[in-house]
């Protein structure tokens, strides 16, 4: 016994001498860059796809056009497409398409590839398919020319564009299914190629030689993406300068991150907004000077520079300010206790019925806190309110129903494609059986100029825009929603990484357009 | 001892039928639907539909776990809602990852805490049992997490020893490929000859094992040292001081073989504890594990790997259970005798 413990003790010393001497310690390489990932990926088909796999996809697939941040020179950028254009009737699109391009695993990209990509998509009906939902049909007129024809007219410049959804697989990938794709495997046609998948741990890109753009020595050569879930484990690697990037930055931790030698945190523009959907018709909402009363209850100030530390801004009705289309005349919603008090009663519901019931997502710090803030600010106007906290499959499935759904209901919403129809079609346009609509908003007028404005998007924009603003005015003046925060995105990461662009369009870092100094 | 065997198999089969029973009826009572969690966030009316008819959900409950024990009974788990992959397989590659965390830890915690019980009773109130005992129950109070993180911010943060986490250096795992056949990367590496992701390994180890450690060790030192010092107040120990056999044997040999039914017993526990306990160990250190696993599928309502999970920590909980009774056979002769 003695002996065995004696062995056990040597064993045990020497395994740590031996681990002391050969651990590797990790190199910074110079063409290596890590990206923590907050989850592993789950779809990797890109049919499929709608969730953080992005990160991925935009780096080892392409759709035909990449969309520029806002304020560039032109909107678009030509990935798989070199120049396109619309018929005068808004319902035929023709792409040209970029010659000499191979996918990763050898086959050519020409039109019948990318004809494949989209009706393969289109046939699924899964992810983000819907953005193809008009299209008639696709033909593939030569090697090199691409039409697409809609039932409607609709911006497939916008929707070829999208994050999701949009790219161009080889065919024979296509051929063998989501399984294969789900084993690791992709074929597209950008800058980097899946190298390995290890579950749960990493994924690995390394370089695509034979990608179209080129290549210098300050590109990275290989790309991590290592799943690291927990948020103050990401910071410790920042800080050990074992990730480059993190993808959970709380917003009250970058000020701090940002003072640490060799780290920047700061915040980018990006397209998601929250909001508080007022329903409609269930009483005492229903009332419209109700509704617009509650709306001055909000503290819009308070809500975004203290519960959400400043990474927001105000909103100003139902599209953020940085997305094109936004009605930049729209003022934003006001705190005000006397304004509120003054349409309360204007409104004629009876004191006793001054009750609503708010929904939100229990877990989420930002929502608690601004509900209750709400509350307070509801119980000095006479108006009590209930808290429903939940998880958010339950409470949307509350929310549909108008038995079950609450007076307000929390929401964060942000576009699948670049166009401001999004929000407007997505929470507010009439829905027989409310999805996302759960204002449980119905209004016919509002409908015909929405669907104005979608029909003219794709040919002339100036047009639509002038409809979206219409669009916009009439969500206001029936107070749909407390259109509260137009949330900032934030970035961590290592100083010496250059050539970083944020662009609210894509949820991904372009690995490609990036060095280290 | 056959018929005790087997008695005890089927009694293990009753068990799991009845959790088997109780999860599957309250992953289907608990409100909301695994559907909207695994869609995405914006699916279609028809896709939610869609994904509800394609998992059986819109049928009665008790329909439902007809379809499911048909399916387990043809060795089919299901697959899980959050990665896709068939949940068996799912359950398999993570189980190897808690097996070689807490299988290590286990070992450790019995070469170290059984050493430190016995010299904890034999010096009983000296300076070594009192400062024993107050390390090994300030590792039991201390939350796991908060050992976890502080281990993370001392041997990495400040003085750069030891790795952050995950089972292996990124750039390791690239370039110094090994089959897996255990799953045990240790052991894998080793067959495949790959030295240097044997050290990463290694050292990727070092800090979630260490944890586990602080956290457990001190049921074992306190269990071993209060068995002691009932046994070393026995007769028959009285008997071979004054015989004068040696210190060490009489410790050793006879006093501590007659703590060894107690603490077969906490072993088997805290073993057992530590397959499903590991959660919090796996959550800081992105240990690809069980643990972190079956709580993204509880959260999510993934009720296929739940399922999965629950049915195969219950198994392995029940056969470390019928292994340290079979070993209270062998350990005690009075046992074997009747």
């Amino acid at each position: 016994m003695k002996a065995l413990f004696k062995v056990a003790w040597a064993v045990t010393a020497m395994t740590f001498i031996a681990l002391f001497s050969l651990s590797p310690v990790a190199q910074a390489k110079q063409n290596t860059v890590t990206y923590a990932m907050y989850g592993d990926i789950k779809d990797w088909d890109p049919s499929i796809a709608f969730s953080l796999e992005v990160m991925m996809l935009a780096n080892v697939y392409e759709p035909l056009l990449w969309y520029n941040p806002p304020g560039s020179e032109k909107q678009f950028t030509p990935a798989l497409a070199t120049s396109w254009s619309v018929s005068k009737d808004g319902l035929s699109w023709t792409f040209k398409l970029r010659e000499g391009v191979k996918f990763h695993d050898g086959e050519p990209f020409n039109a019948a590839a990318a004809k494949a990509s989209i009706d393969r998509t289109m046939a699924m009906k899964k992810g983000a398919w819907y953005i193809w939902a008009s299209v008639d049909n696709i033909t593939a007129k030569d090697d090199t020319t691409l039409v697409i024809k809609t039932k409607t007219p609709q911006p497939i410049d916008l929707i070829a564009s999208s994050q999701y959804g949009a790219y161009m697989m080889s065919p024979k990938a296509l051929e063998k299914g989501t399984d294969w794709f789900n084993k690791g495997n992709a074929a597209g046609t950008g800058p980097y190629k899946v190298r390995q998948w290890v579950k749960g741990q990493q994924i690995v890109l390394e370089k695509n030689e034979d990608f179209y753009g080129g290549w210098t020595d300050k590109n990275f050569d290989r790309v991590i993406l290592k799943v690291v879930t927990e948020n103050a484990t990401q910071i410790q690697m920042l800080k050990g300068g074992d990730a480059d990037f993190i993808s959970l930055v709380p917003a009250d931790l970058v000020d701090t991150l940002d003072k640490i030698d060799g780290i920047s945190a700061y915040a980018i523009p990006s397209w998601k907004n929250s909001q508080f959907l007022i329903n409609t018709q269930k009483a005492p909402t229903n009332n419209k000077k109700f509704r617009q009363a509650l709306t001055y209850i909000w503290d819009y100030n308070t809500v975004v520079n203290d519960i959400l530390a400043g990474y927001a801004d105000v909103g100003r009705g139902v599209v953020p300010a940085t997305m094109w289309g936004h009605d930049a005349s729209i003022k934003p919603q006001e705190f005000n206790l006397e304004k509120a008090r003054k349409l309360i009663e204007e409104s004629g519901v009876p004191a006793d019925q001054r009750k609503i019931t708010i929904s939100y997502i229990g877990t989420s710090e930002t929502y608690k806190n601004a509900a209750i803030l709400f509350q307070e600010n509801a119980r000095q106007v006479g108006v009590e309110v209930e808290l429903l906290p939940g998880a958010w499959g339950v409470i949307w499935d509350r929310a549909k129903n108008l038995k079950t759904a609450p007076n307000m209901q929390s929401m964060t919403w942000w576009p699948t494609y670049p166009t401001p129809n999004d929000w407007m079609i997505g929470l507010f346009r009439t829905e027989k059986k409310a999805l996302f609509n759960l204002s449980h908003y119905a209004n016919p007028a509002y409908d015909k100029v929405l669907d104005e404005g979608v029909a003219l998007e794709g040919s002339d924009r100036p047009a639509a825009i002038r409809k979206y603003a219409e669009a916009q005015e009439i969500l206001m003046d029936d107070a749909v929603a407390i259109f509260y925060a137009d949330i900032k995105n934030r970035v961590a990461r290592r100083t010496n990484i250059q050539g970083l662009q944020s662009n609210p369009a894509y949820a991904a870092v372009f690995f490609y357009k990036i060095s280290r100094k | 001892m056959l018929k005790y065997v087997a008695q005890r198999l089927t009694m293990m089969i009753a068990i799991l039928c009845g959790v088997l029973a109780i999860t599957f009826a309250l992953s289907r009572v608990l409100p909301g639907s695994p559907v909207e969690m695994m869609l995405g966030h914006r699916p279609t009316q028809e896709q939610i539909d869609l994904a509800k008819a394609e998992l059986n959900l819109d049928k009665p409950v008790f329909e439902q776990f007809i379809y499911y024990v048909a399916d387990v009974a043809r060795g089919d788990f299901g697959k899980s809602l959050r990665t896709g992959q068939p949940v068996l397989d799912d359950v398999i590659e993570r189980m190897t990852a808690t097996f070689e965390l807490t299988t290590i830890a286990v070992l450790i915690v019995v070469l170290v805490g059984i050493p430190l019980g016995v010299v904890s009773a034999v010096k009983q109130n000296s300076f070594i049992d009192h400062s024993a005992r107050g390390f090994s129950i300030a590792g039991v109070a201390l939350p796991v997490f908060l050992i976890g993180m502080i281990l993370q911010m001392f041997f990495y943060g400040s003085l750069g020893w030891l790795p952050l986490q995950g089972r292996m250096n990124s750039e390791v795992l690239l370039d110094f490929e090994f089959p897996r056949v255990t799953g045990l990367y240790l052991i894998d590496t080793l067959i495949a000859g790959q030295y240097t992701a044997f050290a990463s390994a290694a050292a990727h180890l070092v800090l979630p094992v260490l944890t586990l450690v602080i956290a457990s060790l001190a049921v074992v030192t306190r269990i071993t040292r209060n068995t002691m010092i009932e046994a070393l107040n026995e007769d028959f120990i009285r008997t071979a001081m004054a015989y004068g056999l040696p210190n060490r044997q009489i410790y050793f040999q006879y006093a501590l073989k007659a703590t060894l039914i107690p603490m077969l017993t906490v072993i088997g526990l805290t073993y057992g504890f530590m397959l499903g306990g590991s959660v919090v160990v796996e959550y800081v250190f992105d240990w690809p594990g069980l643990g972190g696993y079956v709580v993204g599928a509880i959260t999510k309502n993934d009720f296929p790997a739940v399922m999965g999970v629950t049915l195969f920590l219950s198994t392995m909980y029940l056969t470390v259970n019928l292994v340290i009774d079979i070993l209270y056979f062998v350990v005690d002769p009075r046992l074997r005798a009747s």
